[in-house]
């Protein structure tokens, strides 16, 4: 079964690798165990014991007789350091003692994955591996032992926190984090990246570099391309010059597919434009099923940023103005993005200095929705609602890969060779994510979510961007974090209550107030402790109080007995006025450390380690069909479901984009940055369906819409027997 | 000019047999049978070019994973089912069309042929994504060169070019349902150990068309055969059985010398058997195969499913599951705010 990977290999290994892949005649028993997940038994149950057959299984062909086994902890350590697979400085940083003591401690939790995707995706993706990629080295105890050592960064005390934290599962902190504290060889520890491209070649030079540089080093990166001037506008005032946005998307696109083979995880990029850039019709046109090959865009993913006005003007159903960036800079003495396109609309019209064309505001929307159906994008940013929401100074405008990352930004400028005349701040965000059911479970929230705060701000702390020195400089200044959550479904349909009733409504937004309050207060500690708060704290809304307005001027309590009753079983204190007033008085003497601090990622990968469902959102389906470059095919139960509470387990497409908006608006005013929120519609939907929806999630003030995804039904009579994803 | 009222006329095919007939044009407003309407909504929703899926990121699989047996396999299977897809687009469907029950089976069919033709051409995308010049000319050339692929098409191709027109139907419904599927063995595979998953993306594509049109053939043939005599239906029966037993001996043959050598062959002699029940079943008839010869290795039964209900990651892939969107204008009740 293992010849391949052992060594001995048979007779199909020419040419391939000592590992990795078996002779494709090998038959895997815990694949095919796995698959049966979707597969109902005679009984018409669903075979949940045989997924954990192939966990058993798993383990018993393939992890245990490929892990390397070392006499004794210390050995182990100090091989891994010598032979280059671990960093020495984060261990050596603590006593040898408390080294030992923390994997006493990670191994006393007993832990065991509970389905065949969480085992499998941790052997592949995670666990650490030697050169020849055919050994583990790593158990999941390890990893976060790693982790922890890492993030501790010589606190002892935190590090043991983390340990438990992690091994309970509560916080689990995001991919390259995980995947990457404590190893020698290693990607960065943060998640996203967000860069401006200001009009100008140098920029667009640097854009392209920063992309390449990042992507190799596993991040994502989103670049905004609202300031590039509009196709047709003059370079050098010599009229019908530039080629516009879509050749910069292009160098974008490759640039990622090249700076990918070399990354341990897939690079991958996002761009984002205004709706009121003129040249927003190509650019959505790039992702057309039948666009030629020189403008069509396969990997980049496309955000649009919307205002407020373009939704009045659809409303009026009259056409909306695109205004020349190129013009708009000359005029204001900023580019596009650093002004309300809602504040100076009319303004703008009435300036005859700057070029405009127009589009019905009604056909824009109804493009947008006929992109969505064809191919998922584009990502929508809600432009005034995020500003209005923002507590710091400066405008936003854009977001990143997953649109949960919300922050303002500064351009820098360049010389010709590409250095810098002055440095600016682009924005990069480490993320993590609290599950719900476990975070619930904590015997302490506050502290639960204190130490996940601690914990992402060490990465912060101790992460350096040499390559791309205005993320370093954003970094410094911000020690922006991004808490996120995950498992939402599954914590509601353990306590048998539907996602999106008015009860898991109303736990979303009492559970999001709490975590908000726990947030700030670490947050405060952390400006005591280092004795400082972030640059622009002075001109922000903590600082003069106004942010907690709605907290020491509303009361915030559950509308419904049964949510009063699990914050009360599960001994949750939820946050007074006199708790908010005690710590606004503080945070506007003492600051925060942290320029932001929440944001809600779609939570792919960790949610599946964690054994959560993703991020707040509806399960995908009752047992997931799960594709990823990495792993192939893998099928996932969801967390907590059992063939006896199958009704709370309703997948996102049968729940319905109403229900979704209602759960995402009861969290956002909670949240300082943003939240991932997919809408799922099956393919009966128009354009029209998918319209109603942004409307309606833009009125009860969503920030951003991320993907929209697509179920079509097999027609009657061509499903397969007995399966799972053809019957539910 | 003179006008004539509305009297018998025929489709444009039916000029062959009664030049003197009037002739009409396709009225989508009268739709006889809704199952013409519902499988071309389908299909027109289904519209994809192998152009949206990014094949080149399974160049690092193809280069560095697989063994050069192992890609001269995937070379050969898919040269077959470009070979079977050829028929099927420039053949087996077109001629169907002149059988037609219903002026919008014509139309279905049109529709039918070209999407052959795209998956023809489909292969042809990965090849010239992952391979080389001189691959893929011996690809063809052991196409040409083989007897048992070249018998396959021809003992279907004799019943196309035959007379009968249920025979055409029942030759065409065995090819979509059971000759093609052992080709789609191997990319089913792959993809669940995580091997060239962007092309097993594009087969799923393929997948999600060939069910329909195996379904529709099949659905068409029974609709054909409650029209004949007792004795004319069991001389169908006896020709379906004979013609299945026929091309199952084939693709045994067939399939064998391919995947016999990687050790694959008794996983991919249950999924054909499993197929020609399928067959069977999309014609109207009992399953040949009892469920002991027929227990497909779960892992490619779970993945044959064709709805499109596979939750990628969109960083490593577009998926399988997009359509072609209905455009329907808001209202402005709908902008009420």
């Amino acid at each position: 079964m293992d010849t391949a990977l052992t060594g001995g290999s048979g007779t199909m290994t020419t040419g391939t690798p000592a590992t990795g892949h078996e002779p494709v005649g090998t038959r895997k028993d815990y694949h095919a165990l796995n698959a049966m997940l979707n597969l109902y038994d005679c009984d018409g149950r669903i075979q949940f014991e045989k997924d954990r057959e192939a966990v058993r299984q798993y383990f018993r062909q393939h992890v245990r007789p490929n892990t390397v086994v070392f006499p004794s902890l210390e050995e182990k350590i100090a091989y891994l350091i010598e032979h280059d697979y671990y960093e020495a400085e984060p261990i050596r940083r603590y006593p040898w003692e408390t080294v030992k003591a923390l994997y006493r401690q990670a191994y006393a939790h007993g832990h065991r994955f509970r389905t065949f995707l969480g085992a499998f995706k941790f052997c592949t993706s995670y666990a650490l591996k030697t050169f020849d990629g055919g050994r583990y080295l790593e158990r999941y105890e390890d990893r976060v032992v790693a982790t922890a050592l890492y993030l501790g960064a010589g606190d002892g005390a935190l590090a043991a926190r983390l340990v438990d934290e992690m091994m309970t599962g509560r916080f689990q902190p995001a991919t390259p984090t995980f995947l990457n504290a404590g190893k020698a060889q290693r990607g960065e520890l943060v998640s996203c990246f967000l860069l401006r491209i200001e009009d100008n070649l140098e920029s667009i030079g640097r854009g392209v570099n920063s992309a390449l540089q990042l992507s190799k080093r596993g991040g994502g990166v989103a670049l905004l391309l609202t300031n590039l001037r509009e196709r047709g506008a003059p370079i050098k005032k010599i009229e019908n010059q530039s080629s516009g946005v879509v050749p910069v998307m292009k160098l974008l696109e490759d640039s990622f597919s090249y700076a990918n083979q070399l990354g341990a995880r897939q690079g991958a990029g996002a761009v984002y434009l205004h709706a009121h850039h003129p040249d927003i019709m190509r650019f959505l046109d790039t992702k057309r099923e039948n666009a030629d090959e020189k403008i069509r865009i396969k990997t980049l993913s496309l955000g649009v940023v919307v205002p407020d006005i373009t939704f009045e003007l659809a409303k009026r159903n009259e056409d909306m103005q695109l205004f020349s960036p190129y013009d708009v800079e000359r005029e204001y003495g900023k580019p596009l993005s650093d002004l309300s396109v809602s504040e100076h609309y009319d303004e703008m019209v009435a300036n005859p200095r700057i070029r405009k064309t127009s589009l019905s505001a009604r056909e824009f929307f109804k493009t947008l929705a006929e992109l969505q159906f064809e191919s998922g994008y584009p990502y929508l940013l809600f432009e005034d609602t995020v500003n209005r929401a923002n507590p710091v100074p400066g405008w936003i405008n854009m977001s990143n890969l997953c649109s949960e990352i919300l922050q303002t930004n500064t351009a820098s400028t360049y010389d010709t060779a590409l250095g810098y005349e002055s440095v600016g701040t682009d924005i990069s965000c480490n993320l993590g994510s609290l599950n719900i059911a476990a975070a619930m479970a904590s015997p302490d929230l506050g502290a639960t979510v204190e130490t996940a705060v601690r914990g992402l701000t060490s990465v912060s702390e101790q992460s350096r961007m040499d390559a791309v020195p205005s993320v370093d400089r954003g970094n410094d200044l911000s020690h922006a974090i991004g808490l996120g959550q995950m498992n939402l479904h599954g914590y509601l349909a353990s306590q048998r209550i539907h996602y999106g009733s008015e009860e898991g409504v109303d736990f979303t937004g009492m559970y999001f107030y709490t975590v908000a309050y726990h947030a700030l207060r670490a947050s405060h500690r952390l400006a005591v402790e280092r004795g400082t708060a972030f640059d622009g704290f002075a001109e922000s809304a903590y600082a003069d109080g106004s942010y907690f307005d709605k907290y020491t001027e509303q009361v915030w309590e559950p509308a419904t007995a049964r949510v009063r009753e699990l914050f009360a079983d599960a001994g949750v204190h939820l946050p007074t006025r006199q708790d908010w007033r005690e710590l606004k008085a503080a945070v506007r003497a003492d600051g925060i450390y942290n320029r932001y601090l929440q944001a809600v990622p779609p939570t792919g990968s960790i949610s599946y380690l964690n054994d959560a469902t993703a991020s707040i959102h509806p399960v995908a389906a009752k047992v997931e069909i799960r594709k990823e470059g990495k792993l192939g095919r893998v099928y996932y139960p969801a967390p907590h479901l059992d063939n006896d509470n199958l009704e709370y387990f309703r997948d996102a497409y049968e729940i319905g984009p109403e229900k979704i908006i209602d759960t995402y608006a009861a969290a956002t005013p909670h949240v300082d940055q943003g939240l991932s929120c997919t809408l799922f519609f099956p393919d009966s939907a128009t354009t029209r369906d998918l319209n109603k929806a942004q409307i309606h999630a833009w009125r009860k003030g969503l920030k951003t819409l991320y993907y929209i995804r697509l179920r079509q039904e097999a027609l009657a009579g061509t499903e397969i027997e007995n399966c799972l994803s053809c019957a539910l | 000019m003179t006008t004539t009222p509305a009297g018998p006329s025929v489709t444009p095919p039916s000029y062959r047999h009664d030049p003197a007939a009037r002739l009409r044009p396709v009225n989508w407003n009268r739709v006889t049978d809704e199952k013409d309407l519902e499988v071309w909504n389908r299909l027109t929703a289904n519209f994809w070019l192998p152009e949206k899926v990014p094949l080149s990121n399974d160049l690092g699989a193809w280069q560095q994973r697989l063994s050069p047996e192992e890609r001269t396999l995937t070379m050969r299977v898919f040269t077959g089912l470009t070979m079977l897809d050829t028929v099927q687009a420039t053949v087996g469907e077109i001629v169907q069309i002149q059988d037609a029950r219903t002026e919008h089976e014509e139309a279905v069919y049109t529709n039918i042929a070209f999407m052959q033709a795209v998956h023809a051409r489909s292969y042809s995308s990965v090849f010239s994504t992952l391979a080389t010049t001189p691959e893929i000319d011996d690809a063809y050339a052991w196409a040409i060169g083989n007897d048992v692929l070249q018998q396959r098409c021809k003992t279907v191709l004799a019943h196309y070019y035959g007379d009968d027109p249920l025979k055409r139907k029942v030759a065409s419904t065995l090819l979509s349902s059971l000759l093609l599927y052992a080709g789609f063995y191997l990319p089913l595979h792959f993809s669940t150990h995580a091997l060239l998953t962007n092309t097993a993306d594009m087969i799923r594509l393929i997948l999600r068309d060939k069910a329909v049109h195996g379904y529709y053939s099949g659905y068409k043939y029974q609709r054909g055969l409650e029209k004949l005599s007792p004795a004319g239906q069991e001389e169908m029966r006896e020709f379906t059985h004979g013609l299945l037993d026929e091309l199952y001996a084939l693709e045994l043959r067939y399939s064998g010398e391919l995947y016999a050598p990687l050790g694959l062959m008794d996983d991919v002699a249950v999924f054909v058997r499993y197929n020609a029940n399928k067959a069977l079943m999309n014609l109207g008839y009992p399953a040949r195969f009892g469920a002991a010869e027929t227990k497909v290795n779960p892992e490619i039964l779970a993945a044959l499913s064709p709805g499109a209900d596979e939750n990628h990651d969109f960083f490593s892939g577009s998926g399988s599951s997009y359509v072609m969107g209905k455009a329907e204008d808001t209202a402005d009740d709908d902008w009420d705010f």
